[in-house]
């Protein structure tokens, strides 16, 4: 089995998020980056189904020389080898175009059985990436996965995942396309002979010029910024503007049992009267 | 003007509100610039949904019904729509931002090399007709204003409760399109479990009420549900609840959990990180019940109780049951 994990590296979730001088970015100067977190277990998922099973597992992803960082991260984890496509020329495709670049990669691999990934960047939130691909290539999707079970000998896997108001457990065959969810497993830290052995593996650097873009139907201006379909004109910070009401006189104090009756009056009363809500 | 499309969502045969308030934001459109608002059907069988499509403002009613169609496959439902799109040529197709449609929709945008952008919380149109979505982005941290460029069709799926539905009685046209949509063999559809629900589910809710770690155990949680159910709330948790075990994962809120915007969100023994927050922060009235008067929820919601839950919920939940 060839599995093949794409994943992108995301601001850490505790980040201050804020606008930069041009205010259609963010200032990304004081981020700390992370492995995109819903990428993890999809990295996690790969490994496991490695441990299981002779499987080789590769790690590919888009974005600048910072991104480095992830694909070692996810190495650590169990990956064997990764793919660093660098798009520092052509930052800020949008998915129609990533997906397109992505998929020829993935066709000059060759022979890829399974293509795991996060179910949404919780940066950008698009969550269109995965599934353009598996649309590109022609091959088909379950998303949302929450438990997978691999039948080699068959060549089809079974994928349990979430859908509106329920669950449905899908078989597809190979190869296709995945995207993980939380519950699907917990993903490991990366140990530190883990991190040792990551620097020795296998790295390939593709820069994107070397990609052939007009024979996926794209022109090199289509792929940055400019020529993206959905442009950010302005990102703005929202304001928490709360009222603020704590019952019983504020911060410091905890309401005594004898007053809880009082407070829970209170509160009812403010929802009905003052927001209007119940 | 061309059309605007509003794609309907249904649950068990039911038009699902979201459709609703999808139909009331096309109409927000479509006084600028006079386009046609057409609602569209893909799935095995329609019923009799003119009616109550009627009465939110579609002028016409496109059913694109095939018995292929009837368990959920992101390729066939996709070659459905784009082949349809391509015939008729709306401007704009807009729908709820419901896990079918952001399973699907994806590939139509390839297929009909269009632009499609997830959860707007606000949409506009610019003199030349083009889409404007507002988004959130980092998880609630930021708001984006995006502009659609040179595409067609620009697609968007809209945030349940992004928009209170309205009414607005026509008669539609009802235009019954048939299209061949090829068998799929490399993918089939095992078992599918609709689980009944006791409450709303979270991601539509007007009212949410959350617990956190504070609930100390699954059992606890029934006090949740019973406070939920005193004003028809759905019923959510904090990671941490989820990841001592006390509840499904399903219930997360959060930035790696469900992302809600009820008018009124309850969080219960939840301290307010910045990863809940990021699922919750858009909830217009936000409540918190925490025993901590350091805990950082405190600072930002809008009513709070500070003092011990096991001893508050059930109080306020016979307040609750006495308002209603
Ligand atoms: C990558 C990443 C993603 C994450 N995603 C999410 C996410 O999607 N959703 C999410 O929720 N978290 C997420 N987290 C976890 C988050 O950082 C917090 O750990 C989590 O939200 C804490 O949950 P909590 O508020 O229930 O628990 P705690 O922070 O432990 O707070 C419990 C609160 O309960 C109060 N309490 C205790 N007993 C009582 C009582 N008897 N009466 C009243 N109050 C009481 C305490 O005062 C305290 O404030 C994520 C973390 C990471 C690193
Ligand atoms: N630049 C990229 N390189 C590789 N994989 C990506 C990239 N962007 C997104 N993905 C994958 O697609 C998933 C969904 O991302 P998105 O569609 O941006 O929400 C992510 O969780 C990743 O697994």
């Amino acid at each position: 089995m060839k599995i093949l994990v794409i994943i992108r590296q995301t601001p850490d979730t505790e980040a201050k998020i804020q606008a930069n001088s041009t205010q259609n970015g963010i200032e990304t100067s004081n981020i700390k980056w992370i492995l995109n977190p819903f990428d993890e277990i999809a990295v996690e998922e790969a490994v496991q189904i490695k441990e299981k099973s002779a499987s080789e597992v590769i790690i590919l992803t888009v974005g600048s020389e910072r991104s480095l960082e992830a694909l070692r991260t996810a190495l650590a984890m169990g990956g064997d080898s990764a793919i660093h496509i660098t798009d520092d020329s052509f930052a800020d495709m949008d998915s129609y175009a990533l997906s397109k670049v992505i998929a020829s990669k993935i066709k000059s691999i060759g022979d890829v059985d399974l293509i795991l990934s996060g179910k949404k960047w919780i940066d950008e939130e698009s969550g269109q990436v995965a599934i353009q691909i598996a649309e590109e290539l022609g091959i088909p999707q379950a998303t949302l996965a929450t438990k997978i079970d691999l039948d080699e000998a068959n060549k089809s896997v079974k994928v349990q995942s979430e859908i509106e108001g329920g669950q449905r457990i899908v078989e597809l065959k190979l190869p296709a396309l995945i995207t993980c969810e939380r519950g699907l497993n917990e993903p490991r830290y990366a140990s530190l002979p883990g991190i040792m052995k990551a620097k020795k593996k296998p790295l390939e650097e593709v820069q994107m010029d070397s990609i052939d873009v007009g024979e996926l139907g794209l022109t090199k201006e289509s792929l940055g910024n400019a020529g993206s379909r959905l442009k950010v004109d302005s990102i703005e910070i929202p304001v928490i503007k709360r009222t603020l009401t704590i019952l019983k006189g504020g911060k410091s104090d905890m309401v005594q049992a004898d007053e809880v009756k009082k407070a829970s009056e209170e509160l009812a009363r403010l929802l009905r009267e003052e927001a209007k809500i119940i | 003007m061309g059309e605007i499309w509003v794609l309907v969502d249904t649950s068990q045969g039911v038009i699902r509100n979201v459709t609703y308030e999808v139909l009331t934001a096309a109409r927000k459109l479509k006084e600028k610039n006079g386009a046609t608002i057409a609602a569209v059907y893909v799935g095995d069988e329609a019923g009799s949904i003119e009616e109550d499509l009627s009465k939110y403002g579609a002028e016409k009613i496109y059913k694109i019904e095939n018995p292929t169609l009837k368990d959920f496959n992101a390729s066939a439902h996709a070659h459905a729509l784009a082949e349809t799109i391509k015939k008729h040529n709306p401007d704009i197709i807009l729908a709820g931002n419901t896990l079918q449609n952001q399973d699907f929709l994806p590939r139509v945008a390839s297929r009909t090399s269009s632009g499609l952008s997830f959860d707007a919380i606000d949409i506009d149109i610019n003199s030349s007709s083009t889409l404007q979505v507002k988004r959130y982005r980092y998880s609630g941290k930021s708001i984006s204003t995006i502009s659609y460029h040179d595409v067609k069709p620009m697609i968007a799926t809209l945030r349940p409760n992004a928009f209170k539905p309205v009414e607005n009685q026509t008669s539609a046209e009802v235009i019954n399109e048939s299209i061949d949509v090829p068998a799929e063999n490399n993918m089939k559809v095992l078992e599918t479990k609709i689980i009944p629900k006791e409450r709303p589910e979270l991601t539509e809710a007007d009212k949410i009420v959350s617990g956190g770690r504070g609930m100390a155990n699954g059992d606890n949680f029934k006090l949740i549900f019973d406070i939920a159910d005193s004003i028809g709330a759905a019923a959510g948790a904090s990671r941490a609840a989820v990841d001592s075990g006390f509840v499904p994962y399903e219930m997360q809120v959060g930035q790696t959990g469900k992302v809600v915007s009820p008018n009124l969100y309850v969080a219960v023994g939840i301290s307010g990180s910045v990863q809940h927050y990021a699922g919750m922060g858009s909830s217009t009235i936000i409540v918190a019940i925490n025993k901590d008067p350091d805990a950082p929820i405190f600072q930002k919601c809008d009513y709070g109780i500070c003092g011990d839950l096991f001893e508050v919920i059930p109080a306020l939940t016979e307040e609750f049951k006495n308002l209603s």
